[in-house]
């Protein structure tokens, strides 16, 4: 019951989401910030300009983008399996870069690249942490996982750990927000994008937050104050580290998932199998 | 006047383009930005991407090389927007007035709604010049603005002759 209304109203709860972080973000620079509402606020502002795209293709991927990633965070809550909302995921973040790829505006390819090289960081990690789910609970069923009794995170702290610093890749934030960049390709894929269609990809990263916190809470099993505990904790860290550091290169990106987070994941995940 | 025009006021969104001023009006806009004034507390945001962005706030005098870069950027803003232009610069060139690679202020190439003067303008002149603009942005429509009663000279500098 509980899933079925966060994932009807997933733009909204995702779009105070970000109304705490831009207040978080703003204090931690010692500013005031905006309102709790301001991204509704942009959201009416931008419902109001005039419509103009690029071709209806790339419109179109826009949207893709908003559903898919919408359908994603149905399927993880709602459906059965999570390595299917896993794939699923990776549905939106395609359409997002076909549809970058699709116009001539180099700061959008080169977004659609960067995009690409997100994926081949965060992806494997993802799919390890299912699989030690998995191995954990021993279901992919994310009612089973929310019903085991025991506290998954004692059993993962490496794959919790590993996972804590790939949301910085999944959410675009600063010493991996490699294909916004907004100092260096102003938005990547997002740039040209305006007015009404904007909005869908506006959107759809709000409901990216509600996706990525989801399975942080899942690291509390069936204990729920765990999982909240988690997610605020995540939320805090992932801010201070996004307002104290600098974006890096994507080489080193992707040196860094591959060398530091998916080893130390499988680790955990074979020491689980052996014992 | 939808609706959804009730919440323009809340969420300017900022496209600041320097064309060949000193600088110093562009230090007063990061200032503006920063912890002290904080402009984001009234939801308005520096874009940087002209497709997302409401608000053109110009410095400078507009050098030659600059003038095809602004206009496209005005024409690629999506209406209902303002221009406002920032600085003695903006204003018929100020101290670079006359020189051979300047084109004498914003006004010449692209159509002006709020003037903020100053050399460089106070901060608090600028959000006060920000307030003036949402003020002329509410009233606009999402028709093409420079198709409404421009003056010859200006379609022509626009370039949109044949649009
Ligand atoms: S108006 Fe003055 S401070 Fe501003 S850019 Fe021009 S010369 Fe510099």
């Amino acid at each position: 019951m509980i899933s079925a209304i966060i994932t009807i109203f997933a733009p909204i709860f995702g779009g105070f989401v970000y109304g705490i972080e831009r207040i978080v973000r703003a204090r931690m620079q010692s500013r005031m910030g905006p309102p709790l509402f301001q991204p509704f606020y942009d959201f009416f502002k931008l419902m109001d300009k005039r419509a103009i795209m690029i071709h209806s293709f790339h419109a179109l991927m826009g949207i893709m983008y908003f559903i898919a990633e919408w359908f994603a965070l149905a399927v993880l809550l709602l459906g059965n399996d999570l390595l299917i909302a896993v794939f699923f995921h990776v549905i939106a973040v395609l359409a997002l870069v076909i549809g970058a790829s699709s116009v001539r505006s180099s700061y959008s390819v080169l977004g659609a690249l960067r995009e690409l090289m997100h994926m081949i960081s965060y992806e494997p990690m993802m799919v390890l942490m299912v699989v030690s789910f998995y191995l954990v609970v021993g279901s992919f069923d994310i009612k089973d996982v929310l019903h085991y009794s025991g506290y998954p995170i004692l059993h993962l702290p490496l794959v919790f750990f590993a996972f804590l610093l790939t949301i910085p890749m999944l959410l675009q934030k600063s010493p991996f927000d490699i294909a916004e960049a907004h100092q260096e390709i102003v938005g990547g894929p997002e740039i040209e994008y305006s007015g009404p269609f904007y909005e869908a990809l506006y959107t759809g990263k709000w409901i990216e937050y509600i996706y990525v916190f989801t399975f942080v809470f899942l690291f509390g099993g069936s204990h729920y104050w765990l999982g909240a505990i988690l997610v605020i904790f995540s939320f805090l860290f992932v801010n201070l580290l996004d307002n104290s550091s600098a974006r890096l290169d994507f080489r080193r990106m992707v040196k860094f998932a591959w060398a530091v987070l998916i080893p130390l994941a499988a680790l955990n995940v074979i020491l689980l199998a052996l014992i | 006047m939808g609706f959804f025009s009730k919440f323009r006021k809340k969420s300017p969104w900022i496209l600041h383009y320097n064309t060949g001023g000193c600088n110093g009006c562009d230090i007063e806009i990061l200032a503006t930005l920063a912890p002290k004034y904080d402009i984001e507390r009234f939801g308005a945001l520096n874009r940087g991407n002209p497709k997302q962005a409401d608000i053109l706030l110009v410095t400078g005098p507009v050098t030659k090389n600059c003038r095809d870069v602004l206009r496209r950027l005005y024409l690629e803003m999506p209406e209902p927007k303002v221009v406002v232009a920032m600085g003695a610069c903006g204003h018929g060139g100020g101290v670079f007035r006359h020189l051979y690679n300047v084109e004498n202020g914003v006004d010449n190439i692209i159509p002006v709604d709020v003037w903020i003067p100053g050399c460089a303008p106070n901060p608090r002149a600028l959000i006060d010049g920000i307030v003036e603009a949402i003020n002329i942005w509410e009233k606009k429509s999402k028709d093409k603005e420079y198709m409404k009663n421009h003056s010859k000279d200006m379609i022509k500098n626009l370039g949109v002759n044949d649009d």
